[in-house]
């Protein structure tokens, strides 16, 4: 058993996991999230690391188990998880490989999803938050970190300004002004045909913040 | 237990429209068998709101090509849904705002593979 990060981890916790992972049939698996940090939790987050493509499964009702492949191990979600983590093995470990496009791709969606979602965001943030807070201080937040700063919003409202305040001043600093205007611009141009949806209308106006003194 | 014929004609009664709406998905026909009439009923209501512009779609602006569209002339409108400790996507794609073309039904494993198609997915998430 290998313990990434036990700072914040319930001691009795470690051994239930350790045992967990002992009856998973694979040589890299982990455990993270609520079952090793909280008393009451929901699920038991067992990540994977495989090729198979044969299912995997735990006798225990709670674990839920996500597969990683071997090519996202370059991911901010894999080096989010296995920050802080439980393992039966040496994890393996693969540079950061995220660029803004990425960070883009992730409001565009994100904005749609707690627009639709409400007050029922918690699931749905995970990557926005992880991004923003990498972009803004560079910094990777393990699965503890990542659901205190998602506690600490009171509604998706403030989600929303958090996107406005924070999202403008980590592009402008990160890419190209040349490029920057190039390509909200057309973002822009695309999002004005749909601004009759508020989603979109979040969007375009989010463009004119960017490229504002960009 | 929905019968997945009576399903599909109450979405397209929904949606009425001319073109034909692709219904989509690994076993979509048994997870359809699956719902409760409740749960059905929710996603019929689901489809009215997308039909009145109430619900949000996810746009990608991006020249790509997806099947004999290009991504940036579709919207995406997503559902999640559980049934037990299965979670379940419904991703109804919409054409130029105008006519729906695909409604896809499935377990994670359907919706990654359909998000990649549509570029909502990329590897370094």
């Amino acid at each position: 058993m290998i313990i990434y990060n036990p700072e914040k981890m319930i001691k009795e916790r470690i051994q239930e996991a350790n045992d967990l992972l002992s009856q998973v049939k694979a040589k890299y698996c982990f455990i993270t999230g609520s079952f090793i940090y909280k008393e009451k939790y929901k699920d038991i987050d067992i990540f994977i690391i495989t090729r198979s493509k044969k299912k995997i499964t735990t006798a225990d009702k709670k674990a839920k188990i996500t597969i990683i492949d071997f090519n996202d191990l370059h991911s901010l979600f894999y080096h989010s998880v296995s920050k802080s983590c439980i393992s039966k093995n040496i994890l393996p470990k693969k540079p950061l490989k995220i660029t803004i496009s990425d960070y883009w791709n992730v409001i565009n969606e994100a904005v749609p999803v707690l627009l639709n979602q409400k007050n029922k965001y918690h699931k749905d943030i995970r990557f926005l938050i992880l991004y923003t807070e990498y972009f803004k201080t560079n910094n990777i937040l393990d699965t503890y970190q990542l659901n205190k700063k998602i506690e600490e919003f009171k509604n998706y409202k403030e989600i929303l300004k958090y996107i406005k305040e924070q999202a403008p001043e980590i592009i402008k600093g990160k890419i190209k002004k040349s490029y920057l205007k190039k390509f909200f611009y057309t973002q822009a141009g695309f999002y004005k045909d749909l601004i009759g949806y508020n989603a979109q209308r979040f969007l375009y106006n989010l463009t004119h913040l960017i490229t504002q003194n960009g | 237990m929905v019968n997945p014929d009576e399903f599909k004609g109450k979405i397209k009664e929904i949606v009425s429209q001319q073109y034909n709406i692709e219904f989509l998905g690994n076993n979509f026909d048994q997870v359809v068998n699956f719902l409760t009439d409740i749960k059905a009923k929710k996603i019929y209501q689901w489809i009215s709101k997308v039909i009145e512009r109430e619900a949000q779609p996810i746009f990608i602006g991006s020249k790509k090509p997806y099947k004999e569209w290009s991504l940036n002339q579709l919207l995406v409108f997503r559902y999640p849904f559980s049934i037990g400790k299965t979670e379940y996507r419904i991703l109804f794609v919409k054409f130029k705002d105008s006519i729906y073309i695909e409604f896809h039904l499935g377990d994670h494993k359907y919706y990654d593979k359909v998000r990649k198609d549509l570029d909502l997915k990329k590897n370094s998430y």
